[in-house]
C-alpha cells in the first residue's frame, strides 16, 4: 500500500463497531457481574477514606484496591468484552493489567510514599472529594449517552472511570514511577477520545478530558509538593 | 404516510418473493411483473438478486446475545424478502461469527450466497484464512472468496485460482472501497481470470463509472457494490429532503430505493450490498429488489437531483 493510500483512510475506517454495540458493553458487564457491581461501588467509596487515614497500612490497602480496579477493568471490560469487537482494546486491556500489577507491587514493596500526607489537610479533602465525584459522577456519562441506567460505567469495571479516579493517586508515587504510571492512562485517553469522536458519543468525551484534568490535579496534590523529597 | 409506504413495500416484496423463491412459497401462484430483480453472473447461467447484504460494522456485536438475536431477525427479513448474497470479511471483528449463528438458527445455509474475503498480509495463508471463515460461517464452502482491498493479492489470487479449479470455491474476486487503488484494480481485471470485483459506487461516489464499470462489462466480471449509502451519510444528508414527485416513474418509493436503484440500474452492476442493523431499514432496502428500475435518462436525473441538493 502506498503512502497516498494511507492518507485516504480516515479515523472512521478503523472503528468496526457502532455506538449501540459499545454502550451495550456496559450493560452486559454490569448484568454479568451483578451483584458484585455493588462491591465495586463500595470499594470506590472506601478508597478515599483509606487514603485520608495516614497510617501506612490503610494507604497500602487503598493502593491495593486501586491496583485491583486496574486489573478488573482491564481484563474484565477491555479484554473480555471490548476486545472481541475491537482488537486494540485487548492490548489496552493487558496494559491495564500490567498497570495494576505495577501499582500493586509498588504498594506492597514500599515504592509509595505511604506515610506522607498530601500537601496539607485541605489537599486531603480535595483529593477525597474529587475521588467521590469521579466514582459517583462519571459513571453517569454512559447512562446519559445510552439512556439506560443499566449502562453505569462503574469504578473497577469501566476503564474510563477507573482511569480518571486512579489519576488522583499519581502524586503518591515516587518520581520515576509517577511518569511510568501516566503512560497507559494518557494513551488510553487518546484512544478512547478518538473512538468516542468517531462514534459521536459526545457525553463520553468527558472521560478522557477528565483523565487529563485529574492527572494534573493528582500531580498538584503530590505529597512532595511544598515538602522535601526526603 | 410512511407506514403506508412500508406496508406497500412489504406487500410488493412478498409478492415478488412468491415468484422468486419457490422454496418459501412453493404453492403460491406466480404473478408477472413482481419478480425480484435478478442479475446474471457473467459467463454463467446463474443469476443472483440485485440486492445483497453487507455486514461491515453492523454485525460486529461480539458475544452480545441480545444483539445477535436482533441481527438474526435482520437476516431473516433479508432472506424472506428474496435476498441471497451476504458479504463479510475476517476484518469485521465478530461479524463472521454472528452471520454463522444467524445462518444456523435460520437454517439458511443452503439459501445463502456466501461471500467473504481473504484479509491477511501472509500470501501463503489463503487456505487457512478461508478455512477459518468457513468454520465461523458454518458453510461447507464459500460461493465467493475475494482478496480484501488487494492485500497480498498476487499470492492470494494464485491460491484462489487453484481452489476454484479444485471446486473449493465457486467464484473468486478482488475488492476495493472508498475509490482506492482503481488503477491497480483495473490492471488485475484486465490480466487475471477473476469472476467478481467489489468496489464503492453510489450516487455521489461515481469514479467507478469512468473505468472499472465499463471494464467489468467488457471483461465479463460481476460487480458487487459496497458503501451504497456512503456509510449512511447519504441518509444523514438527504433523508430530511423531499423526494421529487417524478421518481415514482423511475420505480422509486423512498430514499433507500432512490440510492439503491440508482446503483443496480447501472448495466455493469450485479449486486449492491447495503448494511443495516434495523429490520425496518432492511425492508426498505429490499424494496429496491422489486419494481421498475430507472432508465439511463432517469438515472441522470436522480444524480442531478442529489447534486442540486
Amino acid at each position: 500500500m502506498s503512502g497516498t493510500d494511507w492518507l485516504s483512510y480516515s479515523l472512521q475506517d478503523f472503528i468496526m463497531f457502532g455506538p449501540q454495540v459499545f454502550l451495550r458493553l456496559f450493560v452486559r458487564i454490569n448484568q454479568d457481574v451483578w451483584p458484585w457491581s455493588l462491591l465495586a461501588v463500595l470499594i470506590g467509596i472506601v478508597v478515599p477514606l483509606l487514603l485520608l487515614n495516614h497510617r501506612p497500612l490503610f494507604r497500602r490497602v487503598a493502593m491495593g484496591l486501586v491496583s485491583v480496579a486496574w486489573v478488573t477493568s482491564g481484563y474484565g471490560f477491555l479484554v473480555s468484552y471490548f476486545g472481541p469487537i475491537n482488537w486494540p482494546a485487548q492490548w489496552f486491556g493487558w496494559a491495564f493489567v500490567v498497570q495494576g500489577g505495577l501499582l500493586g507491587s509498588a504498594a506492597l514493596f514500599g515504592g509509595i510514599r505511604l506515610s506522607q500526607r498530601p500537601s496539607g489537610r485541605k489537599a486531603d479533602h480535595w483529593l477525597a472529594a474529587l475521588w467521590v465525584v469521579a466514582v459517583l459522577g462519571l459513571p453517569l456519562l454512559t447512562v446519559a449517552q445510552s439512556g439506560d441506567w443499566k449502562a453505569l460505567g462503574l469504578f473497577g469495571l469501566a476503564p474510563g472511570t477507573t482511569a480518571v479516579a486512579s489519576m488522583l493517586v499519581t502524586g503518591f508515587l515516587p518520581g520515576p514511577w509517577r511518569w511510568i504510571y501516566l503512560v497507559v492512562p494518557l494513551l488510553w485517553s487518546l484512544f478512547s477520545a478518538a473512538t468516542y469522536w468517531v462514534l459521536q458519543t459526545w457525553w463520553l468525551l468527558g472521560l478522557p478530558v477528565a483523565t487529563l484534568i485529574f492527572t494534573a490535579i493528582g500531580l498538584w496534590l503530590s505529597p512532595s509538593r511544598g515538602q522535601s523529597r526526603g | 404516510m410512511v407506514l403506508d409506504r412500508r406496508k406497500f413495500l412489504l406487500g410488493a416484496g412478498l409478492t415478488g418473493l412468491a415468484l422468486g423463491s419457490p422454496r418459501l412459497f412453493a404453492k403460491s401462484p406466480a404473478s408477472p411483473g413482481s419478480s425480484p430483480i435478478m442479475r446474471r453472473i457473467p459467463g454463467t447461467s446463474e443469476a443472483i438478486p440485485a440486492i445483497g447484504m453487507g455486514t461491515w460494522i453492523t454485525f460486529n456485536v461480539g458475544g452480545d446475545t441480545t444483539l445477535v438475536a436482533q441481527r438474526t431477525k435482520v437476516m431473516k427479513t433479508f432472506f424472506e424478502l428474496g435476498g441471497t448474497l451476504v458479504d463479510g470479511s475476517p476484518m469485521y471483528g465478530t461479524a463472521s461469527d454472528v452471520v454463522g449463528q444467524g445462518l444456523a438458527s435460520l437454517n439458511a445455509r443452503d439459501r445463502v450466497f456466501a461471500a467473504t474475503k481473504i484479509w491477511t498480509g501472509d500470501e501463503s495463508a489463503t487456505r487457512q484464512e478461508a478455512q477459518r471463515s468457513r468454520s465461523r460461517w458454518g458453510v461447507d464452502r464459500f460461493d465467493l472468496l475475494q482478496v480484501h482491498n488487494l492485500l497480498g493479492w498476487q499470492g492470494h489470487l494464485e491460491t484462489l485460482k487453484a481452489m476454484k479449479a479444485n471446486g473449493e470455491v465457486r467464484y473468486i474476486g478482488i475488492t476495493t472501497s472508498h475509490g482506492r487503488r482503481h488503477r491497480e484494480c483495473a490492471q488485475i481485471m484486465e490480466r487475471e481470470p477473476i469472476d467478481f470485483v467489489q468496489l464503492t459506487y453510489n450516487v455521489l461516489d461515481r469514479e467507478a463509472e469512468d473505468r472499472l464499470l465499463p471494464l467489468a462489462r467488457e471483461r465479463g466480471i460481476a460487480v458487487v457494490v459496497n458503501r451504497p449509502f456512503q456509510g449512511g451519510s447519504l441518509f444523514r444528508r438527504f433523508a430530511s429532503r423531499p423526494l421529487p414527485g417524478w421518481v415514482g416513474e423511475a420505480g422509486v418509493k423512498n430514499w433507500a430505493e432512490f440510492f439503491l436503484k440508482y446503483i443496480v440500474s447501472h448495466p455493469a452492476v450485479t449486486c449492491a450490498i447495503p448494511a443495516t442493523t434495523n429490520v425496518e431499514h432492511m425492508k426498505e432496502n429490499m424494496g429496491a429488489l422489486y419494481g421498475a428500475l430507472p432508465d439511463s435518462e432517469q438515472r441522470q436525473r436522480l444524480a442531478d437531483y442529489v447534486r442540486a441538493l
